[in-house]
């Protein structure tokens, strides 16, 4: 693993002027924080906690009050910082009257990409967006998650060592939404760096192996994600098929302990979005069945 | 594509112009020239209100509609120095705008010729009615030709297009810092028609200083000078159109000081939209 931290945010501090008042408002305060490059990291906070304004400060669109933004080393001011970044802002919208596959040679252009690896590269991107069959429509015409995921393909298309995500299934149905976050593993898996905000915690957990938590712009509770969320002084067992006898040994055994207390017992359960999916699976694959038989027939 | 919808009203008043005929026409002895001056006039007109309304409304809309859409964060995430964005966004409006007067300039240009074909047989056919010397009928013909398609023509197209150039550099200066679209469009129509008014006004002051004026106030006026651009320099479009001959060292010297001014307004766009936060 290389040294230089992917990202480093030292005590970011950054205020907005407020209108008819002398004092200002302190948007994000003291923020440090390092993500190591391979690592996916999640700043989970509320709305107008200080999330976004981070995010804006390491791309070099805000400028901070105080403290310092660094990206792979360089700070993050410089433009060429940005060679490294990819960036997907919250509900993205892109130049209507082009199609998915000139926004996505557009971006590469801008990258300084030309020619057959420009070609590559564009076709690489739609397929690992499944937009291939959409790439000649009109951005206009894309749906929710197609726009978020052209959205991921354009801060992907110049193969940055970094990709800063800004609430990255906003308004993003289940299906779109497991899509995205399938993605984001794909891409930690291939070691890219992801930086991901959110308030989607559910989200944050499943994909992310550090996270910071931070509120009023402050970072309140930052590490591992495992080591957070994990509680020391409890123990889970999960058996298949145990009978009550079984069950009863157990309960009897733990009551035996000294030190050991039994706190409850109970059937694990399912995310509700995992319950979605189950079922939409099952539809899709009903309806193909139908189809399939109604196409014998004719 | 919108833009291009007015190159179809461009042609359709164009065709109509073409059309119309004076009260006068063809009673007087320079009615011909008279006809060709209001087609030059009419079609120039529009011309020159397509190319300023668009390059001061297109460009005050770039920056803030990039916001809006969030596109302007995907495009400065990516390695684009500000002054690429800037300098991008503007050659767009004046491709855009270069390409619409090209078009309109063809059009017009085939229109003229046939009018002016028309009207040099008109012209013969009065001589030969009339038994006009063949000095006076070459004197008419040269007039009525004049008017026709020519260099000078093409100059004063030249000088809508430094117009519009001029209004655009300046209208993205404005947007760099406005916070409104519309403060943007309002403030670039001020400056535009007080540009028609610099000369007299700085003429006017300087002339209305009794004892004479100080190195520092003429430095000061100059300087004002260069924030309103003096738009009667550009005043060749209205000879151009009665058919006179523009030299081509006062044509260079507009193209040079249109130039100068585009590059001092993006200069300065630059400058404020370096250190501007998203």
């Amino acid at each position: 693993m290389e040294d230089i931290p992917a990202v480093q945010i030292n005590h970011l501090v950054k205020e907005f002027p407020s209108p008819f008042r002398k004092t200002k408002i302190r948007a994000v305060d003291d923020v440090s924080l390092t993500i190591m490059p391979g690592e996916v990291y999640g700043l989970i906070g509320p709305n107008g906690s200080g999330k976004s304004t981070t995010m804006k400060a390491l791309l070099g669109l805000l400028r901070p009050t105080a403290g310092s933004c660094y990206v792979f080393g360089k700070n993050s001011l410089k433009t060429d910082s940005r060679q490294e970044i990819g960036f997907l802002p919250e509900n993205p919208y892109f130049y209507k009257h082009l199609s998915g596959e000139e926004t996505l040679r557009f971006y590469a252009k801008l990258c300084g990409m030309r020619g057959k690896a420009l070609n590559n590269h564009v076709d690489k991107m739609l397929e690992m967006v499944s937009l291939q069959d959409a790439r000649k429509r009109r951005v206009g015409g894309y749906s929710k998650g197609m726009l978020q995921r052209i959205g991921l393909a354009q801060a992907l298309i110049h193969e940055p060592r970094l990709i800063i995500l800004d609430e990255p299934t906003a308004g993003v149905d289940p299906v779109g939404s497991r899509e995205i976050r399938d993605l984001i593993v794909q891409l930690k898996d291939k070691g890219v760096t992801v930086f991901l905000c959110s308030h989607l915690l559910e989200q944050v957990q499943e994909v992310c192996d550090h996270v910071g938590i931070i509120f009023n712009g402050k970072i309140v509770k930052a590490g591992p994600l495992e080591d957070l969320i994990a509680i020391e002084d409890q123990t889970e067992i999960l058996i298949k098929d145990a009978g009550p006898r079984t069950l009863a040994r157990i309960k009897a055994v733990i009551a035996d302990s000294e030190n050991a207390d039994f706190i409850s017992m109970g059937k694990p359960r399912t995310t509700l979005e995992r319950l979605f999916l189950d079922e939409a699976k099952k539809s899709n694959a009903t309806t193909m069945t139908a189809d399939q038989k109604g196409g014998d027939r004719a | 594509m919108k833009v291009f919808y007015f190159l179809g009203v461009f042609a359709v008043l164009m065709l109509a112009a073409s059309f119309f005929e004076m009260p006068w026409s063809r009673t007087t002895e320079d009615s011909a020239e008279q006809e060709l001056i209001v087609l030059k006039s009419t079609a120039m007109g529009a011309m020159a209100m397509f190319s300023i309304l668009f390059a001061i409304a297109a460009t005050a809309l770039l920056i803030p509609k990039d916001l809006e859409d969030r596109t302007l964060y995907t495009i400065l995430s990516k390695p684009v120095p500000r002054l690429d964005y800037l300098i991008g966004k503007l050659a767009g409006v004046l491709i855009l705008v270069t390409v619409s007067l090209l078009l309109m300039n063809g059009l017009l240009s085939i229109i003229l010729h046939f009018k002016t074909e028309e009207l040099l047989l008109v012209e013969m056919a009065k001589a030969e009615a009339h038994g006009w010397s063949a000095e006076h009928l070459e004197l008419r013909l040269s007039a009525v030709a004049q008017q026709g398609v020519t260099w000078t023509l093409q100059a004063g197209i030249g000088a809508i297009l430094f117009k519009a150039m001029v209004m655009a550099s300046l209208a993205l200066l404005i947007s760099t810092f406005s916070s409104s679209t519309l403060f943007t469009i309002v403030i670039a129509v001020v400056i535009y028609f007080m540009g028609h008014f610099t000369e007299d006004a700085r003429n006017y002051w300087l002339h209305s200083q009794s004892g004479g004026v100080s190195k520092e106030v003429k430095l000061m006026t100059q300087g004002i000078a260069l924030i309103f651009p003096d738009f009667q320099l550009y005043n060749i479009i209205d000879s151009t159109i009665e058919g006179k001959k523009v030299p081509q060292g006062i044509f260079t010297r507009l193209a040079i000081l249109t130039l100068f001014y585009s590059g001092i307004y993006s200069v300065l766009a630059w400058f404020t939209f370096r250190k501007k936060e998203f």
